[in-house]
């Protein structure tokens, strides 16, 4: 007889009960507060990343001053209390190489991938916050949590490569559903214990990976890759019913709320205003308590058509319309919805600010990259462009900073980004974008 | 004596040889094309192979328009982790409903000899009749016997043989095989060239003509082989075509065509357009679908009278914004338009004008490219990156009405080459706010829609309408989406040399759409599959010939 995996662990579990082999972890801190006392494992590091759209006002939005303690600028202005904790990048640039500026895409998926675009819509690589997961997304139970705020499905910036994009849950009832409905128990409670179906769905999905072989014979190099995504999202899948098998570490004390009601979402600002915050508190809460490590939240698509109800012409259609107000040197109606996405930027790191880890808070313990599609969005810019970090990834890099970029391109911040991560690269980028200079002078 | 066979199968299985050999593909044949499900494929399989009373709860992957169509996506995507997640709950949950207690009489067939282990009869019997009707295949001995050993095992370990059938089943319902269209290449009679194999024509007719899986008479003819023949293909052609389930199909397709999904992120400022809501917008797709199944499929009309036409189908909503007294008899009613309301056809209906418009105010030019887009093939290119827009918006200046704005804009060389295309298209259609309503002032100055296109002059909506009805690209580009659409390609990359014969045909009978759907589909280069060393550039599988 062959001895099955499938059963062993079935057998297993039948049997001498659970505590076996999942130990309940008891949670209590060290003294120092950045390591559990009966693992001495170190509180996770989490990264995420927030998109909005149509860049910046640059009179209004980069600071005049360089280094620490920067001059906060009106368009930072809602960041202030969290200014310490977040650094700014401004004067970078996407750089296209042959390759023509796709409006409103070539910036996304330049900083998001280190290369210039050659489709529209497209990446040509998977995108930084998938390589990061798949370093630090596994032996949680989803690898990463992607979500958008104005309930366009087709609003996700992460990507394994190609036209497929990580579908996003489009609102709050959808993403607490996805994270706190079935299938999820809460760890700090004392009646954690692991679902017997998890075990069911591993043999019913070792079955389809014995298909694997047959499927990926005979066919085109172009579906040989798709049907290899599939396999992927196999072991993906696997890999998050192992985890589901562990209790998950305990560092933060959260109550997790009742679900969250129907309600409107779209790209209105003041229904925004309403949805923003509850995706961000949701957001938080499963970075908590461990369900992922990584996250993607868009606020609106990359040129947003974000509007404020009553005015008929939205954000983008702003941006490329309305004139530069002679006085003021910029464009005052456009220059308020970028405010506004730096303020729902806010709320995002307001929630993981609130969030106490240890001796410092969740935000502490996380990486958060912001970033948008283009800088001056009347001309489509690809210079210019700036980038927010936030957290301090668990100490790996010097927060509260002003970086004048200097027309550097955007992948010397990604590649920072996974040197802070812990990712074992030199380098990053293809093209002009090929970058081996990070920016040492934050890494800690 | 099915049942005796497969005794005989389990246990020669039972002599266990290791899994671990590498099986080939079901079919002898080179693999020529990989199609994702769409979500209406997905459904519509799981409808007509279980009931429509099993519900289907959960999310799928978005597809990606190419070309001008969503269906084009099915030959470049695959399935995400997230998806897969996704799958796996649908998965679960509609394998639970088939074995609960209200469906398993029905739907399984057999009984166990005890409920409360395994049984492999009636496991397999019940796991190779949907697997071959889940996977449009016959399953070869090892996936079945994986899935058999699968439901025993799982009905030992939880005393139940219903819970292993459904874990069983499941397993299926997330399979690649399941999940994607593998189009299989068989060399064609006379030896150079490749054709589908029968399964693969059986599922392309299905999915085509009715947006669905092969029922189990084409499973017949393709197992017998009936559907290698010119024949064969007629025989089903026919009784695909005659029956009511046609408009299904046909319905996937023009939602597809007509980009109907748009309104899916279709918001409309309430403070400006009070009247707009999610009723609007699903009645207005179901309007423009009513036009296309009535004018298309049962009158058997000329299709270019879609651009023209008065006949509507309105319900007590879609009378609000057509500011029309409704009848309240039923939900619908037919609805003919007066000359005086300016309407003609599917551009002036409500999904177009407000898909293709800002939240609070219309777009000529997002009308205008959309126009071109879906009903003459011809996209128009991005516009380049650094252009200054200033003066389209300046309403406080003397420029009053988004006429005179464009216009003065489209005055710059390198705007005025596209927007010399879209604007006269959309500025026609000025007398229609962002929800479709009627108007005849903007900012107080009276509304000019003239437009002149290629030397053509005419004026309103009705008079794009006639343009459009009279323009040849329009039924042309229509049997280019159709032929895309069926075979899974990007329209823009298709040779209309492929489908030659049929647009012949839909030509000479009048622009007919029957007529050209059945030439097309019964044409033998409908099923021309690209030689293995090409398969690379598949999604140009057409390009082939």
């Amino acid at each position: 007889m062959v001895l099955d995996r499938r059963l062993l662990l079935r057998g297993a579990f039948q049997g001498s009960a659970v505590a076996m082999a999942l130990p309940l972890l008891d949670c209590f801190l060290d003294g120092n507060g950045q390591a559990f006392a009966d693992t001495g494992k170190r509180i996770p590091t989490r990264f995420g990343t927030y998109f909005w759209g149509c860049g910046l006002t640059k009179e209004l939005f980069v600071p005049k001053t360089m280094g620490a303690n920067y001059e906060t600028t009106q368009q930072l202005g809602s960041l202030e209390p969290y200014k310490k904790k977040i650094s700014v990048f401004s004067g970078l640039r996407a750089i296209v190489d042959d390759n023509p500026n796709f409006q409103h895409w070539t910036g996304l998926a330049a900083i998001t991938t280190g290369i210039s675009p050659t489709k529209s819509g497209e990446f040509d690589s998977q995108t930084i916050d998938q390589t990061i997961a798949d370093t630090i997304g596994h032996g949680t139970r989803f690898k990463s949590i992607e979500a958008t705020c104005a309930g366009n499905k087709n609003e996700s910036y992460s990507s394994l490569g190609g036209a497929n994009t990580n579908p996003p849950e489009v609102s709050p009832l959808g993403l607490y559903t996805r994270l706190f409905g079935p299938g999820f128990q809460d760890p700090s409670k004392g009646d954690w214990k692991p679902d017997p179906q998890v075990l069911v769905h591993q043999s019913m999905l070792s079955v389809v990976a014995d298909d694997r072989k047959r499927l990926m014979y005979n066919l085109s190099a172009s579906d040989k890759a798709r049907m290899d995504q599939y396999f992927t999202s196999v072991r993906e899948l696997e890999q998050s019913m192992e985890a589901a098998l562990k209790r998950p570490d305990v560092i933060a004390k959260v109550e997790i709320p009742a679900a969250p009601g129907e309600m409107p979402v779209s790209k209105s600002v003041p229904e925004l205003q309403k949805v923003v915050p509850l995706m961000a508190r949701l957001i938080a809460l499963a970075l908590a308590t461990n369900q992922t490590h990584v996250f993607n939240i868009a606020l609106a698509e990359p040129g947003s058509t974000i509007f404020m109800p009553g005015d008929s012409k939205p954000f983008h259609q702003q941006t490329h319309e309305e004139p530069i107000d002679p006085v003021l040197g910029y464009q005052p109606i456009s220059a308020n919805f970028s405010t506004h996405s730096m303020k729902f930027f806010a709320t995002l790191i307001k929630e993981l600010e609130d969030i106490k880890e240890g001796d410092g808070t969740l935000l502490d313990h996380s990486l958060v990259l912001a970033y948008t599609d283009t800088s001056f969005a009347k001309l489509h810019a690809l210079d210019g462009i700036p980038i927010l970090l936030a957290g301090s990834a668990n100490g790996r890099i010097k927060t509260g900073y002003h970086i004048a970029g200097e027309g550097s391109p955007v992948s010397r911040v990604g590649l920072t980004v996974q040197q802070a991560m812990g990712l074992p690269i030199d380098g990053w980028g293809k093209g002009s974008m090929a970058t081996k200079k990070a920016f040492t002078e934050i890494l800690a | 004596m099915q049942a005796k066979a497969l005794l005989i199968c389990l246990s020669v299985w039972a002599l266990a040889v290791p899994a671990s050999q590498p099986v080939l593909a079901a079919s002898a044949g080179e693999e020529a094309g990989l199609r994702l499900l769409t979500e209406s494929e997905y459904r519509n399989s799981i409808r007509d192979i279980f009931g429509a009373d099993i519900l289907v709860q959960g999310r799928f992957d978005p597809a990606r328009r190419a070309g001008g169509l969503l269906a084009a996506s099915s030959t470049v995507l695959s399935v995400t982790p997230a998806g897969l997640e996704s799958f796996s709950k649908m998965a679960d949950s509609i394998a639970a409903q088939v074995v609960d207690q209200k469906h398993r009489e029905k739907l399984i067939g057999c009984a166990p000899k005890e409920a409360n282990t395994a049984d492999d009869t009636c496991a397999g019997a019940f796991l190779d009749r949907y697997g071959r009707l889940l996977f449009r295949r016959p399953l070869t001995t090892d996936e079945l016997k994986s899935r058999v050993k699968l439901a025993g095992d799982l009905a030992k370990s939880g005393h139940d043989f219903y819970v292993g059938l459904s874990d069983g089943l499941a397993t299926l319902l997330y399979s690649p095989d399941f999940l994607f269209r593998h189009e299989i290449a068989v060399p064609a009679a006379g030896g150079k060239a490749y054709t589908l194999d029968s399964y693969s024509r059986a599922a392309r007719l299905s999915f085509m003509l009715w947006d669905t899986t092969p029922d189990a008479d084409l499973l017949k003819a393709a197992e017998s082989g009936r559907l290698n023949t010119a024949a064969g293909i007629a025989e089903q052609v026919d009784r695909l075509m005659s029956s009511p389930r046609l408009e299904t199909g046909m319905r996937a397709f023009f939602a597809d065509m007509l980009q109907l999904d748009t309104f899916g992120n279709t918001t409309k400022d309430s403070i400006i357009y009070p009247k707009y809501n999610a009723q609007i917008a699903a009645a207005a797709q179901e309007e423009t679908l009513r036009t296309v199944m009535d004018l298309g499929l049962k009158s058997n009309d000329d299709i270019r009278n879609l651009m023209t036409t008065q006949k509507t189908y309105i319900n007590r909503v879609l009378a609000s914004i057509y500011d029309v007294p409704f009848d309240f008899h039923g939900e619908w009613m037919p609805h003919q338009f007066p000359e005086a309301a300016g309407r003609s056809g599917l551009v002036t209906q409500v999904s177009t004008l407000s898909m293709f418009s800002h939240p609070g105010r219309s777009s000529p030019t997002e009308r205008g490219v959309a126009i071109m887009d879906i009903f003459l093939c011809e996209p128009t290119p991005l516009p380049p990156a650094n252009v200054d827009f200033s003066i389209v918006n300046n309403t406080n200046g003397p420029l009053k009405t988004v006429r005179e704005r464009l216009l003065a804009h489209a005055t710059t060389p390198t705007c005025a080459s596209c927007h010399n295309h879209s604007d006269p298209i959309g500025l026609t259609l000025e007398h229609f706010d962002s929800t479709g309503a009627h108007r005849l002032y903007e900012n107080g100055a009276l509304i000019d829609v003239s437009g002149t296109i290629q030397g053509k002059t005419f004026m309103g909506g009705q008079g794009l309408g006639r343009y459009l009805h009279d323009n040849p690209k329009f039924p042309a580009c229509l049997a280019r989406k159709l032929y895309s659409y069926g075979v899974g390609a990007n329209s823009e990359d298709v040779n209309p040399s492929v489908y030659k014969t049929a647009y012949k045909a839909f030509v000479d009978g009048g622009y007919r759409l029957r007529t050209l759907l059945k030439a097309m589909v019964t044409s033998p280069n409908y099923f021309d599959a690209a030689p293995p060393s090409a398969a690379d550039t598949k999604t140009a599988m057409n390009t082939a010939k």
